[in-house]
Parts: structure tokens; sequence; C-alpha cells
């Protein structure tokens, strides 16, 4: 898959079974390949979203988990390796719903679905996932169709 | 009352019973145990397994050649013990006749289970409202103690969030009426700041995470503040540690921390600094030797953990192992590990006692694992070190108004067990020719002192700088605040005299101090760095409290910085996103003391997924790296057990982390099964009606609190494969 059909698959999901069969065609797997899941990788939010959620970050996050989110003694780093391994195989609605139960730590609840959304996209772009041109849901279960990859697959 | 001839099916409809109230006195006889509670018949009685701070059992079902056929025996699941799920379980279960007994949840409930299916048989909770809201150390807590007259009068004991002890009835989890105050001893009464200004019990700042020891009837009490490296005032509470005696709940002695007039040390606190001087708690776990009658106090870190200028002198017994009378609490001897404290070592671990053949003597000692890796070892009589620890010179530092201990002491034996400091190069990321060289670019950032002039590159006892974005960043530590063995301490063998730790070996620490910002304290200096913005520092779960109000309005502002002054500070400890320590992140050492040797230092922790999976690594052949963090263990007849403090995803078993044992002579890997989330509590194990359990606290990133039963298969079954184990 050249990197004009990545940037396809990561703006349109229909194109993508269109591309999993180029994919097959290739020699892979071709039997009734599963659904393969929107990720991180696929470009899930926006420049404009993850600036709000640096503005949401500096006032209710940074005070614990630092101004570069790189955490503090107690706070645990939200970039980074561990921050990567504690996410990984799990999906944006896990997150989401980690932060919204209890976050932030003073405060839970204080934060509106969208102001939490656009932190992720803060979030999500610190740790270099690619910048896309539609924003992050803010409902869980659309959250929980992006899935959160360490590695690009 | 119910005695062993009581069938299963009347054992079962007592248990259900006890739920609903009334009956549950019968319970304790099911294990029909007679005596006091003891390892030796498969209980599991104090938070470290004795009150000599072993973590030892000498259970021997669970083996090397059937760890991996361990399934899950029950699980429970703490997210409504409070007004809201808990990511940080950090408890250890007791189990005394049958009952497992453990702290949790956002409210420090107190939970009773039945030991050998979980199932819930009581549960305590004491809100606190404010008062727990502003408790310096909330959330579930370490765990509780056990108590027993051998005649039936069987209490626990534990102290909640807003600093009280509380003694319940062992089987129904009510309060003991004749205890205090109809079961409730308030421990911030007699607690004081200054020159003896009793704090306020409502937001006095108190608290303990630690567990109550209790031996001969008499109960130790430690004392915790709020994280140290951004406070308001020098003149904080004062550290203290107290007895109580456990049928009353009259206390018995106090021992002041911070010495007053006329008490050894108080002239180590020049200018009458003791006066105006605070923190000096003892948060970590007391242990006692019962024969003996003394009692061993690691004091931690006085006010405040980077900045020492108001309290110019070595600071007894700030960062001291301190021995006391178990009576009267009278100190019998102490020694300093860190002279004028400004690192954030505390003493972290607690002192393990065992009975050691030296060089043809038998030797009663005290070991105490460190957040320096070193197993300082005292003859726990006389406080004589075992071997010699050395007064060395360290680097100087240049803080304005700071005062500077000139040496530290330094054990001679046994070898560190872990990283003291990081020798650089040597011990600098070195993957590729390039990540060494990006790294010792990166260093260039920091503070630390090149040549042999100092151990460890001038990077052990490094004194904090004024950090500048302009300039250096800050002092190069790897020993110290987040650094070797942590709260969950070492475990030990007291037949063969070998003492076992885990230590983090890449908590680089690059600490620095500035100006906080105007008004908000009284201390000169605070962990922060100039142009960067000020972070106030607050422990885990801070605000978390379960009666912490569930606030809907905006934040108040907080310290903001000057108009485009500042920006974020930038990291230079990582090279390409991996620590610019070289591996082992982690390891489980053993240290035996007959001969004051490392007998093995074995990397613990699968490698983390950022070395695993970086682009930069492929093809490279790593060895396992272990990983970073800070985890206790258990130790039983054969076996060291442990689990990751990481989480990672593999091909194999996908995400999680492991629950391992070690061959306890070799350090070999002999098994390991799949846990959902790190370890975050330490393990401990029992054993009922003839089955072995080992149960672990977990939770973190998305899990939360959850402790975990492991035992063997009740039928008899093949070894199975490690992928076949997740749950």
């Amino acid at each position: 898959m050249n990197s004009r059909a990545l940037s396809v698959v990561a703006m349109v999901s229909t194109v993508m079974a269109i591309a999993r069969a180029t994919e097959g065609q290739e020699g892979r797997t071709v039997a009734d390949p599963p659904a393969r899941p929107r990720t991180v990788w696929s470009g899930v939010f926006t420049t404009g979203q993850a600036d709000r959620g640096g503005a949401v970050y500096a006032r209710n996050c940074a005070n614990c988990h630092g101004g570069g989110l790189e955490g503090a003694d107690m706070s645990p780093a939200l970039a980074g390796a561990a921050f990567m391994a504690n996410w990984n195989d799990l999906t944006l609605g896990d997150l989401f719903e980690r932060i919204r139960i209890s976050m932030p730590a003073d405060r839970p609840g204080t934060l509106s679905r969208q102001e939490q959304a656009d932190v992720i996209a803060y979030v999500l772009r610190a740790n270099q996932f690619p910048v896309g041109t539609t924003e992050l849901p803010t409902e869980t279960p659309a959250l929980r169709a992006l899935k959160f990859l360490t590695v690009q697959p | 009352m119910m005695t062993r001839r009581l069938s299963r099916a009347k054992a079962a409809w007592f248990v259900a019973a006890a739920l609903v109230g009334g009956v549950a006195l019968m319970t304790n006889g099911i294990a029909g145990q007679s005596g006091l509670p003891s390892t030796a018949n498969g209980e599991w009685p104090y938070y470290t397994a004795d009150a000599r701070g072993t973590r030892y059992s000498p259970l021997d079902q669970i083996t090397a050649a059937n760890f991996n056929t361990l399934e899950v025996a029950w699980r429970f699941k703490t997210d409504n013990l409070g007004s809201r799920p808990e990511f940080k379980l950090e408890g250890t279960p007791l189990m005394v006749g049958g009952t497992l007994y453990a702290t949790a949840g956002t409210r420090r409930a107190v939970i009773a289970l039945d030991a050998k299916s979980g199932e819930l048989r009581w549960v305590h909770t004491y809100p606190e409202g404010t008062r727990g809201a502003n408790a310096p150390r909330q959330l579930s807590g370490r765990g509780l103690s056990y108590w027993t007259d051998g005649k039936g009068d069987n209490r626990i004991l534990y102290v909640t969030p807003g600093y009280r002890l509380i003694a319940l009835n062992a089987k129904t989890g009510q309060p003991i009426q004749t205890f205090g105050t109809h079961g409730v001893v308030d421990l911030k009464v007699g607690v004081v700041f200054g020159t003896e200004q009793p704090i306020d019990l409502e937001t006095g700042e108190i608290g303990l995470h630690s567990t109550p020891t209790i031996v001969r009837d008499v109960v130790l009490i430690g004392s915790s503040m709020k994280e140290g490296m951004t406070v308001t005032t020098h003149n904080n509470t004062k550290g203290l540690a107290r007895a109580f005696d456990v049928r009353t709940g009259k206390v018995l002695w106090t021992f002041n921390t911070i010495p007053r007039p006329g008490e050894v040390g108080n002239d180590t606190w020049l200018n009458n600094s003791w006066a105006i001087n605070g923190n000096t708690g003892v948060w970590s776990q007391i242990t006692a030797d019962e024969e003996l009658g003394l009692v061993y106090l690691p004091v931690e870190s006085p006010t405040s953990d980077y900045y020492g200028g108001k309290r110019p002198g070595s600071n007894l017994f700030g960062e001291s192992l301190v021995c006391v009378d178990l009576k009267t609490g009278k100190r019998k001897w102490h020694f300093q590990l860190v002279h004028h404290p400004i690192w954030d070592h505390d003493v972290s671990s607690a002192p393990i006692l065992l009975d050691v053949t030296i060089d043809g003597r038998l030797r009663k000692v005290v070991a105490l694992p460190s957040k320096q890796s070193f197993l300082y070892v005292f003859d726990r009589v006389t406080g004589e070190p075992i071997w010699p620890i050395n007064e060395t010179p360290v680097p100087p530092g240049d803080v304005p108004g700071e005062w500077y201990a000139p040496t530290q002491p330094i054990p001679s034996k046994p070898a560190a067990y872990g990283r003291p400091g990081l020798r650089i190069p040597e011990e600098v990321i070195d993957y590729t020719p390039e990540m060494r060289a990006q790294a010792l670019e990166n260093l260039k950032h920091y503070k630390w002192w090149p040549g042999n002039k100092f151990l460890y590159s001038g990077t052990l006892y490094n004194p904090p700088i004024v950090g500048d974005v302009k300039g250096l960043l800050g002092a190069v530590n790897l020993g110290n605040a987040s650094g070797g063995t942590n709260w969950p301490g070492g475990g030990a063998d007291p037949q063969t005299g070998i003492v076992y730790a885990q230590a983090n070996l890449a908590s680089f620490a690059t600490e620095s101090v500035a100006p906080p910002p105007a008004g908000f304290s009284d201390i000169p200096y605070q962990a922060g760095v100039v142009g960067a913005p000020f972070r106030l520092r607050e422990a885990a779960g801070a605000g978390t409290y379960a009666d912490v109000p569930r606030r809907r309005e905006a934040p108040a502002p907080r310290a903001q910085p000057a108009a485009g002054a500042e920006q974020p500070l930038q990291n230079f400890s990582t090279v390409d996103g991996l620590s610019i320590v070289k591996p082992p992140y982690g390891v489980l050492a053993a240290i035996d003391l007959k001969r004051g040797d490392l007998l093995f230092q074995v990397p613990h922790g699968d490698t983390p997924d950022v070395v695993r999976n970086h682009p930069k690594l492929k093809g490279l052949t790593i060895p396992k790296t272990g990983q970073g963090g800070s985890v206790g263990l258990v130790v039983t007849k054969t076996l060291v057990i442990l689990g990751d403090p990481q989480i990672t995803t593999t091909a194999e078993r996908g995400r999680g982390s492991m629950l391992r044992a070690y061959d306890k002579v070799t350090g070999k890997e002999v098994g390991a099964v799949l846990m959902p989330a790190p370890q975050s509590g330490s393990p401990m194990t029992y054993m009922v009606d003839g089955k072995q359990y080992v149960v672990v606290a977990v939770s973190g990133g998305n899990y939360s609190g959850e402790y975990i039963a492991f035992g063997l298969p009740d039928a008899p079954a093949a070894p199975r494969s490690l992928s076949s184990q997740q749950q």
C-alpha cells in the first residue's frame, strides 16, 4: 500500500475494504478478512482540536502531569514509553472513560465531553500520532471504535 | 459453638448469615486453628508476614514444577468501596483462621473475605468527610493489623486516611467499644508543629499509608505528611512514632523523630532549627523484635525534600534507622543513612530482622534495603555495622542558603544490589553507538562529575542545583526519590539468611530547585527550574478520597507563569524515547548475609514495549531488560514471587503483566502467570484446607483495583503452555 493509499484510508473508512482487497491480492490472507479497526494511526483528530486540548490541559492537567506531559514522581507521564505501554491495545474509549470517571483527580466530572476529547487529541499529538481532518468524537461508543496501538499496524 | 465437625453446608449457611448480622462470631472456627496465628500454620498474620519484616512463608505446595499451572481461584474488585474507583491499590491482605482481611477502595474500607472463595464476610467503613478529603495520604493504604489474646478476643486495627486508629472485632467488623472512644483513637491528638503547638484536628497535615505493627499487646504507629518537594512552610507537622495499648487504645509512649531540647540529636539542628521544621515522619513499615523488646523505626526526610537551608546541620533523626525500646520508646541506638537529607532518599523499606552466622558468630542483625540500593546491615542490639560503613566525600553544592554535609556513609559490604548512581559513560544507553553519543550530548544539560573524584560520576548524593532553562537543568541522581527499593521493601529467608529485594535501576532524576511563585512558601527554594512553570507536586491520589466533593465549578486558577516568559521544560532524559540509562532497568537481587555477598541479580519484568517495538532497534538481539518501577515480593520455601511493575503487550500472551516465580537459590525464573494489570501491592501467600494461595493487588492504567488469588487447579492437571493462561 502506498502512502497516498494510506492517507485515503485515514480519511474515508469505506475505502478500507478496497485497500484490504488490494492487500489480499498481493499474497496475504484473503479469506474473509476481519474488518480492520480504525486506530490512532488513522489521523483521528485535527490540529485545531489538539490546540484546544492544549489549553484545557494547561488549566487542568499540567499541574500534576507536567507542562511537557512528562509526569512527576507520583503522576504518570502522558507521553512516552510508559504511557504508550499502559494504553497499547486498548481503545480511545477506554482512555476517555478513565479520564471521565477519575480526572482531574481532585475534581473529576468537571470537564465537558468536548474538553476531554480535546485533551485526548492534545495527548495523541504529543505522542506523535498523525493529525487528520476530522475531530475525535465525544461519545464513548464511537471512541471505543478507535484502537490505541503503539506500533503502526 | 462451631466445631470442626460442622458440615460444609452448615458452615456455608453460617457464613452467609454472618453478612446479615449476628452470628459471625463463629466463622473464625472454620479453620479450627489453635494458638497464636503464624506463618508456620499457613497464615499471614502481619503485613510483612511476621513482625520481623521477612515476607517469608514456609509453604511449599506451589513450586517451580507447578507455578505455570496456577489459575485464578477468586478475585475481588474494589471499585465500590468508596464513591469512585481506585487505580492504585497497594494493599497486602492478612490471612488468619480462614479469613482474609484487607483495606481497599477510595474510602480505605476494611474487608473480611472467605479465604477460599473471596466471598465478602463483612465490610467496615468510616466516613471522615472533609478531614478525609484533607488527608495527605489518601486511597486504600497498604493494609491492616491483627491481634488476638489467644482466648477469643480477636481484633483488626488500621489507620484511616484522616489519621484515626480503629480497632474492630475481627469476627464481626464492629468497633471494639472499650478501645479508645467507641473503637476509635484520634491519632491527631498529641501531634504538634513548631514548639509543641497542636495541629488542627480537621486540617492538620498528617496521615499514614503503612499498617500498625502489633507486638506484645503494643500497637506501633508511624506518621506521614504530604509529598515534600513543593511545600508551603518549613514549619510543618513534626513526625513521630507512638505506641498504644492494644486493649484500651491508651498511648504508651511517643518518640520524637525531631529531638527536643535535652534529647539526643537536638544539637544536629543548628540555630535551634528543630523548632521551625517538620516532617521527618515514619511512613514505611515499622518492624520489631518481640523477644528482645526492640522496635526499628525507618525515619524519612525533614522539610523539605530538596532544600534544607532552613535546617542547617545533619538533622537527626532524618533518614535514620532508629532502634527504640518496645516498652518505653527510649532510643537504644540510631544510624543516619544520609546526613542533612536533600535528595528524598527517606528510609523507604521495612527493616528486616534475621539471625545469621557471620564469620563463625551468630549475629542478630537488622538489614535495611534502600532507594540507594545499598543493603545497610547492623547488629540489631548494639547498632554496630556488621561490615564497615565509611564516611566518604560527596559532591559539594552551591544553592544559596543551603547547608551541606561534606561526607556520607557508604557501606563497604555487601556490594550495591542496584545502582546507587549512574556511572557515566559505562551505564549510559548503548543499544547503538549513535544512541550513546546522543545520550552523552543530552547529559551536558545536567550537572554530574566526570572522573573519579566522586563515586558513580558524582551522581550519588549529587546535590540539587538551581536549575535554569538557560543553563544546567538539574543534578543527575539515580538512587534517590524513585530509585532502588521503595515502599514495598524486600524480604528474606530466616533459615538461610538471604535477603531479597527488587530494585529500580533506571530512575534517572535531575534534581533542581528554584524560587517558588511569590507568596507560595516561606522556603526560598522548591523543586523546580528557573524559567519553567512552577508545579505543585502532590502525592498520588491526592484529592481522590471518597468524600472529596465532586465539584462542578470551574477550577480556581493556579499559580500561572508570567505571560510568555516560560516554556514547558525540555526533557533530555530520554534518547529516541528510550531511557538514557542502559539496561537492566530493574532487577530482583539476592544478598547472602552469611558472607555479605550478592548471590544473584536478575532482570525482573518483560522488556518494555518501547524497546521491543523500537524501529531503531530492529534486528538487534537485546537480552531481557527488566522494568523500572517498584514491586514487593513474597519468599516461600523454594521461591521468590513478585509481579511486573509495568504492563506490556506481546504476540504470545497479549496485554498484561506477569506474576513470576524465581528459584530462590539460583535466581532462575521458573514460572509465570498473566495478570490483567501490573502488580501494585505486594503479594502474600497462605494455606487453607490444604490449598496454597497467592494473593496480589493489581491496578494501574485503565485497570481499577483488584485483589486476585491464584491457586493450583483443584484436580490434577497437565502443565499448560503460557498462552493458555490468558484471563
